[in-house]
């Protein structure tokens, strides 16, 4: 059996898995600060 | 450091340690191409076991000082540990196909104990789902996190206290630290790629700690917004809507 595609496959998965999850913590970091900012403009200044 | 900086070197290091690790070292004798997997099996469950580590030690941290940057210390790690805890069985399943013609084999003590670690730490994120009070999702949290991390050992040694197709820890010893039983080249790649992925990891729980903490803002602001709704209403003299048991507070 040529073990290739499970060697690339597994490789192809965690890197991209760490890369994506990195890039889904940006996103979210970057929402996260979106509502923060809208909430502190709509605070009631009491 | 910065942390963007750290997470540049991350990169180039993750990159580097990859090269090497796929075109740099030779093939094994025995199973060829397919211990290249190795390279990154091990780092994975290495992360899986800090992290969990961590997310235990921050929920005795909590329960110790009341301190919340623990509990988001505690989110932060679980949920890489989740992370890594699937490389490390989808790693060992991508190597187990051609070297012991299974994916997955449910009587090996190791790779079942691996899977229930999973499990715990998943359902450990879902726990955390349950409750909007940041004080009674922490005292939980950190309960079944320390309950959850006395899984740790018991997969590290599974492969010395029972028969196991797992092949005994690389490092486990030092006479085995200092006196490897493999190549120094092949070594070297695996050291390589655990200190990559090391550093990594560290970029990804300061990026995940400072969105917890975000986040534990948002619910406060979301909170006083609450509160003030309130007030206001009840100084026009409109009837207070209470929310009900589980609703979440927005």
């Amino acid at each position: 059996m040529n073990p290739l595609p499970f060697v690339v496959g597994a490789y192809a998965v965690i890197l991209g898995g760490m890369a994506g999850y990195a890039v889904l913590l940006w996103r979210r970091m970057a929402a996260a600060r979106r509502a923060l900012r809208d909430a502190d403009s709509t605070r009631d200044p009491e | 450091m910065r942390t963007r900086t750290l997470g540049w070197v991350a990169l180039v290091a993750v990159v580097a340690a990859t090269l090497n690790s796929l075109v740099g070292v030779p093939a094994d004798l025995n199973q060829g191409d397919a211990q290249r997997v190795m390279y990154i099996h091990v780092p994975s469950a290495w992360l899986a076991y800090l992290s969990f580590g961590v997310t235990a030690l921050a929920g005795i941290g909590w329960l110790w000082k009341r301190d919340l940057r623990f509990d988001w210390l505690a989110v932060a790690s679980a949920e890489i540990g989740v992370m890594f805890t699937a490389f490390t069985l989808l790693a060992g399943a991508m190597w187990g196909r051609p070297v012991w013609g299974v994916f997955y084999q449910w009587d090996d003590p190791r790779i079942l104990s691996t899977t229930i670690l999973l499990t715990l730490y998943s359902g450990y994120l879902l726990l955390r789902r349950m409750t909007d009070d940041p004080i009674r999702r922490a005292n939980r949290a950190a309960v079944v996190g320390f309950i959850a991390a006395l899984d740790i050992p018991i997969v590290h040694f599974s492969v010395e206290w029972w028969r196991s197709i797992h092949q005994v820890a690389t490092f486990g010893s030092p006479a085995r630290i200092l006196h490897p039983a493999a190549p120094g080249a092949f070594v070297i790649a695996l050291l390589s790629m655990l200190g990559a992925f090391t550093i990594a990891w560290i970029y990804l729980m300061i990026r995940r700690y400072q969105l917890a903490a975000l986040e534990a803002r948002i619910d406060e602001a979301a909170r006083r917004g609450t509160l003030a709704a309130a007030r206001a209403a009840a100084e026009a003299g409109v009837p207070e809507v209470v929310p009900r048991a589980g609703e979440a507070i927005r």
